[in-house]
């Protein structure tokens, strides 16, 4: 476990740019109006960047310095447990302390629109921390999939559901009844119960493609 | 140990392993020896799992070596690997975080003897100084099989004088399984225990260095004393020059006579004959 944790700690650290990035976005994001965005949403953008980092720039550095890939699994799982975790703590908090400030009549936090907000804010906060979770393992795994042919299938797949559900009105309910499953969820249980399901589903299939990677 | 059975690699139509069938079985320093494009790095980096073969297995302590094994035991280590651009000391301290059986101290004292700068980033590090950091890296895992592959590229003479050096401590200090590529064939003989020579995919000799040292001479004379004196020998190779021939041998002496001359092959002259090549040469 203590390689698993350095390995934690190294993923964590050299995740920099995702933090400043996020950071200037957060702090130096504007708008004006009567209905404006909360800069907490922005906080997102961390949970978008992170797989990115991980599966391009980590990868190859920890495994010369010799740690093993099993390391390498769990620690890329644990951080973005913590990282899921952080995000939803500083986005509720701004949606708590922040938001209310504004002087706009609306301030639209991506906790409201998903419903979380029905259930309480701690439990918002916890149904936002499982769909990050869920957010950046499906990165995770869609990223480490690019090099392979089954990755450029996964890509023209999704494109292609995109492009055909969404024009189509039969099929748009469809593609609408899994965003409000996986998203747009104000079922705190149901809601946690999917996202913690399809993170396990992701994180088997990133293994399966982690055990396929050549270096 | 390393357990090798008909292993083959195919990259498309081209075949870089042949059926190769090899078993290490003691500790000790073992150089891998080839020319380019015999399939060293190939080699090294199935045992390390670092990618699959094609046919055949390859076994590490009993544990089947795939790109799907999570955790090989193997330290296997490239020329120009990337690091993080992290201080030397930094590094170090990460690599002996993430290996459980990581000897800092050891890494530590290498850095030190090769007046590696603990404070400087590894990208401002000069070719032969990001080799030493990642040679040190992987020399202090402690990893039952340890490969390197061409560490000593971009050494100078100095440093490659205290590269064979610290691999003979590293191993006095750990008995493992280490195995050395390389092209500077003469330097490593005094630090390597046996010679593994790969050509062509396939594993052309695998002994002892002083197998080399004892059954490895040439034999020159006129070709009808040499031909007479080599007739149930080993030959590996010949040379004509004139209406002298030199023939080369990998077997016990013939007995020295006034027409024949006996020498001990050089460590280089012999993977010559035994690699088949000079010139670009076919034999």
């Amino acid at each position: 476990m203590k390689a698993t944790f350095a390995i934690v700690k190294r993923l964590l650290a050299s995740n920099k740019i995702s933090f400043i990035i996020t950071a200037l976005v957060v702090l130096c994001a504007t708008s004006s109006g009567d209905v404006v965005l909360s800069n907490g949403n922005y906080t997102w953008l961390l949970a978008v960047m992170t797989p990115f980092f991980f599966v391009f720039y980590d990868y190859t550095k920890l495994m010369h310095l010799g740690a093993s890939k099993r390391d390498y699994f769990f620690g890329c799982l644990i951080s973005y447990g913590v990282l899921a975790l952080g995000i939803s703590l500083i986005n509720t908090l701004i949606h708590l302390l922040i938001d209310p400030v504004y002087p706009a009549q609306a301030v639209i936090n991506m906790m409201d629109v998903c419903k979380w907000t029905e259930n309480g804010i701690i439990i918002a906060g916890v149904q936002q921390m499982f769909f990050l979770l869920l957010v950046m393992i499906f990165l995770h795994v869609l990223l480490s999939t690019q090099p392979h042919w089954y990755g450029w299938l996964t890509d023209a797949i999704l494109v292609a559901i995109i492009c055909i559900f969404t024009p189509i009105a039969a099929l748009r309910g469809i593609l609408s009844v899994f965003f409000q499953i996986i998203m747009l969820n104000g079922n705190a249980l149901l809601h946690m119960g999917i996202c913690l399901l399809l993170s396990a589903a992701l994180s088997f299939a990133g293994l399966l493609v982690l055990k396929r990677k050549t270096l | 140990m390393i357990a090798l059975k008909q292993v083959t690699k195919q990259y498309g139509q081209s075949t870089v392993l042949k059926n190769i069938t090899l078993s290490i079985d003691e500790p000790g320093i073992y150089c891998l020896l080839g020319r380019n494009g015999a399939g060293k790095t190939t080699l090294l980096k199935s045992v390390a799992g670092y990618q699959n073969i094609t046919n055949g297995t390859i076994q590490v302590d009993g544990k089947l070596i795939t790109t799907s094994t999570l955790d090989t035991g193997v330290s296997y280590i490239e020329n120009f690997a990337k690091h993080f651009n992290l201080p030397v000391r930094k590094l170090l301290q990460i690599a002996s975080e993430v290996n459980p059986n990581y000897d800092y101290e050891f890494a530590y004292e290498m850095m030190e003897r090769f007046e590696l700068d603990g404070k400087k980033k590894f990208n401002h590090l000069s070719l032969g100084m990001k080799t030493m950091v990642s040679t040190i890296i992987c020399l202090a895992s402690n990893k039952s099989v340890v490969l390197l592959d061409e560490p000593v590229l971009g050494f100078d003479a100095i440093m490659r004088v205290e590269f064979y050096d610290m691999l003979t401590e590293s191993f006095r200090k750990h008995p493992r399984i280490i195995i050395v590529s390389t092209h500077i064939i003469e330097e490593i003989a005094k630090t390597i225990q046996k010679l593994i020579i790969l050509d062509k995919g396939s594993v052309r000799f695998f002994d002892t260095l002083q197998s080399v040292e004892t059954k490895a001479f040439s034999i020159s004379g006129l070709q009808k004393d040499v031909e007479v004196a080599t007739q149930n020998l080993n030959v590996i190779g010949q040379d004509t020059v004139g209406g002298l021939v030199t023939t080369y041998i990998f077997d016990n002496p013939p007995e020295q006579t006034a027409s024949l001359e006996i020498h001990p092959l050089s460590l280089q002259d012999f993977f010559i004959q035994m690699v088949g090549h000079k010139g670009g040469a076919a034999r």
